[in-house]
């Protein structure tokens, strides 16, 4: 228990968890491309700690903003695919604005000061 | 996460497993995609996902329920360790269940007998009489009506006041149905006005009924209104016969209403009317006890101050005795239990140092094993196990370990209590009410959780801050020699204190323990005064109504012995007035030619004996002088004649047994006025009251004297007594069917039963303190074993520097001696504090009997040597080189 209280203070697991519920809104994915896409996505600036990924996979699916179902990959195997709820659809909206509201924060200080 | 996740872990892990594998295959084929080897694809995937057992641990912690579920896993990893140690479970598990299991025993006999309040209205205003003389202390004072009336009219601080007979009586009870032994209470009017206790139906007395003359009138207990009367309600204002006397029923006492006696089955009013005395005696003998219900606002020493000023005033004004009986009031409750009361806080005391002693024993135990756990703790914090969490381990293994115990000190407490509730002569009110009820079991519960938390928290707060480096590199066993063995130096010297304390907490018991042992011997020891074995005893409560004149009693009781006497194996056969221990009676005397008071009942009071002629014949009761009673002394018109004690015959010619013979001389006794009675024989004491009480002043009379009403049989039977009283029986039914014999008990049975609450109180003591030296030497054994394995290698060194082998032996005892003489002076010094709380309890020994501390001390010393032996000659066959080998 006291693991996930630090996890949940800690921005970058939360930014973890926005950035996968991101992705799925495209459509289900299996883990893989997940981090996949994530790492595509920002051209690679962002590299998945593909060791977090999983915990937090399960952590999403156990808040119900994600759901598991156990599908065929392109390549003919079974994965375990995610798709997107709609608590998550919601939870998702929340997160991106807060994150907006982090970001201009963040900038505001880190611009310079015109006075 | 839930409940719900914890139950489906397993499934997830196996997902997720197989999740991490698609992964890795996934990356693999990827890579090989960017054209990597197959082998480095691979290499690179796992290197990308890092240490799958770390996440799926990662997982598994997510799916776990934090605290309950380490909690568990502790319990289970606790119970694991324990069985695979069985030797120091089943030690430590024992030992502490012997101390809870005394400690739950002892407190719910406390609970029951001395905490449950009484049943009645306000019983915390409820008082009773009690003498302050130091020499009867714990004794009731009785009074005679007479006394009790005159100073009623003096004390006010009472909103009502009553007496009750000393004793239960035993009637008989006839008509509708089988003639039945009951027991009744005599009890003044207004006894349950006092208590505050309503009649479960009809009324209780009115005033007029306990005057002399009154009307018969009964209460009965529920119990006999259901099983006699089958509950039936119109049993009220019904008759019914005690002794042959017709008495109206006039209502119904509540359920387990049991005031002055347990298991009452009448209550009779009149209480001086005692018909086991013939009536002559009712009102000027002392049997009554007084109570009462102290006014609102006045405090107990106001009222015993109150009560003390009466009843010097009534001395002053009657009696011849110098000195004058100091009285004091005492809580109702209290004195119901007021024998037995010092006896059980001196138990609790006891199993409460037995608890102390287990507790230190496996607090010891426990650090021993601690320490040669130290590699496996020094390994899990390498792991990464928080202190806390070492810490909890520990704590959560000494409650496990004591909540066992617990339960198995339940099981012997029940045990214990259910066996002690068959011993009758223990005697206490409601013995056979204790159990362990719910509290008694939270009692414990909570009581072996403390002990656990305790003891677990001393071990746990050392082992878990182990030295890493240290203990992982050395060896098991040289642990313990290098710069890291300091903190196990004072372990080993904390564990030397643990077993100071013990012995010193032993040596008290044991002391205590001896110290009744030898009350009990002295008492055994007392002569009596008769030869008890082969004497058989019944009691006959003859009717007053048929046997109403003492023609009638001096007839049915010639016959009995005739005919007992005629059964073949019978040597001698009598029967008075009463036998040794059971009840005695006394009255007033005056001796021809000393001189003497007008008013009789200023004279000399002593004790009074009626015995048909072969008494002494038959009891064995050596005369010292003179002569025994003939026939023809116990037949009517027969010159009145008397026989006395030694005690009488010092008391009265003090010069005895020189100068005056008493022999020939004349006295008469102030009851009766009958006239003076000729001395004729002097007999050896007799132990009248009880053993531990000294012979009073005490004469016979031939029973054409006093016939008594109630009276005892006493058969000298050649062989075994118990093959006799089938024939003893039958011979007495044939006078008289309606007269059955009761209390039939051997002469051994009677004084055995005397030292019933005695023997009980040395036993319990007894077997407590001799768990204590037990649980003290396993103790000492276990310290100077464990320093031995640990100082295995310096022992080497100094064997192979020269020292011999009696030079070890030496060091190893003188180590176990050192501790087990601090433990044995502190444990003395202890005692001579203690030992004083039991002066009670003792019987011509004092509380600081030398012999018996000395003993005890002596015995203790060669135990301790006896234990110590067997690691020192261990350690002094050491070869030096196996241990030198080892470092």
């Amino acid at each position: 228990m006291a693991k996930r209280k630090t996890a949940e203070g800690d921005m970058l697991q939360g930014t973890l968890d926005m950035l996968i519920l991101q992705t799925l809104v495209l459509g289900p994915a299996h883990g893989h491309s997940i981090a996949h896409a994530i790492e595509q996505r920002s051209e690679d600036i962002l590299q998945v700690e593909h060791g977090s990924l999983y915990p937090a996979l399960y952590r999403l699916e156990d808040r119900g903003w994600i759901a598991a179902f156990w599908g065929t990959s392109e390549n003919n195997r079974k994965a375990k695919y995610y798709r997107l709820t709609h608590a998550g659809r919601k939870q998702l909206a929340t997160e991106a604005s807060r994150w907006e509201r982090l970001v201009s924060g963040i900038s505001r200080i880190m611009r310079p000061a015109a006075e | 996460m839930g409940w719900r996740h914890l139950f489906r872990r397993a499934d997830r892990v196996a997902e997720s497993a197989e999740e991490l594998q698609f992964y890795l295959d996934a990356e693999t084929e990827d890579n090989i995609a960017r054209g990597m080897p197959p082998e480095e694809a691979r290499t690179a995937a796992r290197r990308k996902l890092g240490n799958p057992a770390l996440i799926r641990e990662d997982v598994y912690r997510m799916n776990s329920l934090g605290f309950l579920e380490t909690a568990w896993q502790d319990i289970r990893y606790s119970l694991r360790t324990m069985r695979k140690s069985p030797l120091f479970t089943l030690t430590a598990v024992f030992t502490l269940a012997l101390g809870i299991g005394g400690n739950a025993a002892v407190f719910s006999m406390i609970r029951t007998i001395l905490l449950k309040p009484l049943d009645y209205s306000n019983a915390d205003r409820l008082v009773q009489f009690m003498s302050d003389d130091p020499k009867q202390s714990g004794r009731d004072n009785t009074f005679t009506q007479r006394q009790f009336d005159e100073m009623k009219t003096e004390m006010h601080s009472f909103s009502g006041l009553g007496v009750y007979l000393d004793l239960p009586e035993n009637m008989t009870l006839s008509g509708n149905g089988e003639p039945k032994a009951i027991q009744g209470a005599r009890v003044s009017a207004n006894f349950l006005h006092i208590l505050g206790v309503r009649p479960l139906m009809g009324r209780s007395f009115v005033p007029d009924e306990e005057k002399p003359g009154g009307p018969a009138v009964v209460m009965i207990s529920a119990d006999l209104w259901k099983t006699r009367f089958s509950g039936n309600p119109k049993v009220i204002e019904k008759a019914i016969t005690l002794n042959s006397t017709r008495y109206t029923i006039i209502g119904v006492l509540p359920e387990g209403f049991s005031f002055p006696f347990t298991q009452m089955d009448v209550w009779v009013t009149k209480p001086s009317e005692w018909s086991a005395l013939p009536s002559r005696y009712w009102y000027i003998t002392s049997w009554l006890i007084g109570f009462g219900r102290l006014r609102p606002g006045t405090t107990i020493e106001q009222a015993s101050a109150e009560l003390n000023l009466a009843s010097h005033r009534y001395a002053m004004a009657h009696s011849d005795r110098n000195e004058i009986e100091s009285m004091r009031l005492v809580w109702l409750k209290d004195r119901l239990v007021t024998n037995v009361r010092p006896t059980l806080w001196i138990l609790f005391g006891v199993v409460g140092f037995v608890m102390l002693i287990a507790c230190a024993n496996v607090t010891g135990l426990l650090l021993a094993r601690a320490s040669s756990r130290s590699r496996e703790f020094a390994v899990r914090t390498a792991l990464g196990a928080p202190r806390a969490r070492l810490i909890r381990q520990l704590l959560v293994e000494s409650v496990v370990l004591s909540l066992i115990s617990g339960l198995l000190g339940l099981m012997l407490a029940k045990w214990a209590l259910s066996s002690m509730a068959q011993i009758s002569a223990l005697n206490l009110p409601g013995v056979g009410d204790i159990q362990l009820d719910g509290v008694v079991v939270e009692f414990t519960i909570a009581l072996s959780a403390i002990t656990g938390v305790l003891f677990g928290l001393f071990p746990s707060f050392r082992v878990s801050r182990p030295n890493l480096a240290d203990e992982l590199r050395e060896s098991g066993a040289t642990a313990g020699r290098s710069a890291s063995a300091r903190p196990r130096v004072i372990a080993v010297s904390t564990r030397g204190l643990l077993v100071v304390g013990q012995v010193a907490l032993s040596i008290i018991l044991l002391i205590g323990a001896g110290l009744l042992m030898k009350s009990f011997a002295r008492l055994q020891d007392v002569d009596p005064g008769l030869q008890p074995a082969n004497l058989l005893t019944a009691k006959i409560a003859l009717s007053p109504v048929r046997y109403d004149t003492g023609e009638k009693r001096l007839a049915f009781i010639s016959e009995a012995t005739q005919r007992v006497n005629s059964i073949p194996g019978v040597r001698d056969s009598a029967i008075a007035m009463s036998l040794p221990t059971t009840r005695w009676l006394r009255t007033n005397i005056q001796i021809e030619k000393q001189p003497w008071e007008v008013d009789p009942e200023k004279w000399p009071v002593v004790q009074i004996q009626s015995v048909t002629p072969g008494y002494f014949r038959t009891l064995e009761i050596p005369i010292e002088r003179g002569r025994e009673f003939t026939e023809r002394d116990n037949s009517f018109g027969a010159p009145a004649v008397v026989i006395i004690n030694e005690s009488f015959a010092r008391r009265f010619w003090p010069a005895y047994p020189l100068g005056p013979d008493p022999v020939g001389q004349h006295m008469r006794e102030g009851a009766d006025r009958t006239g003076w009675m000729e001395i004729v024989g002097i007999v050896a004491n007799v132990h009248e009251g009880s053993l531990a009480m000294d012979p009073l002043p005490e004469f016979y009379i031939p029973c054409v004297i006093h016939p008594p009403q109630t009276a005892y049989l006493a058969v000298r039977t050649g062989g075994d007594p118990h093959g006799y009283i089938n024939a003893v029986r039958k011979q007495v039914q044939t006078i008289d069917r309606d007269e059955p014999l009761s209390d039939i008990k051997t002469m051994d049975e009677v004084l055995d039963a005397t030292l019933g609450q005695r023997r009980l109180t040395m036993l319990l003591l007894g077997s407590f303190a001799g768990m204590a030296l037990l649980l003290a030497v396993i103790g000492l054994y276990g310290v100077i074993a464990y320093s031995v394995s640990q100082r295995t290698q310096e022992l080497g060194i100094r064997r192979a520097l020269g020292a011999q082998q009696g030079d070890i032996l030496r060091l190893v005892m003188s180590q176990a001696l050192g501790l087990t003489l601090a433990g044995i002076v502190i444990g003395i010094t202890g005692a001579f504090a203690l030992t004083r709380v039991m002066r009670n309890l003792l019987f011509q020994v004092s509380a600081t009997d030398p012999a018996t501390f000395v003993g005890i001390a002596f015995l203790f010393l060669l135990v301790a040597l006896v234990a110590s032996y067997v690691p020192a000659r261990r350690a002094a066959q050491i070869d030096p080189m196996a241990a030198l080998r080892i470092g």
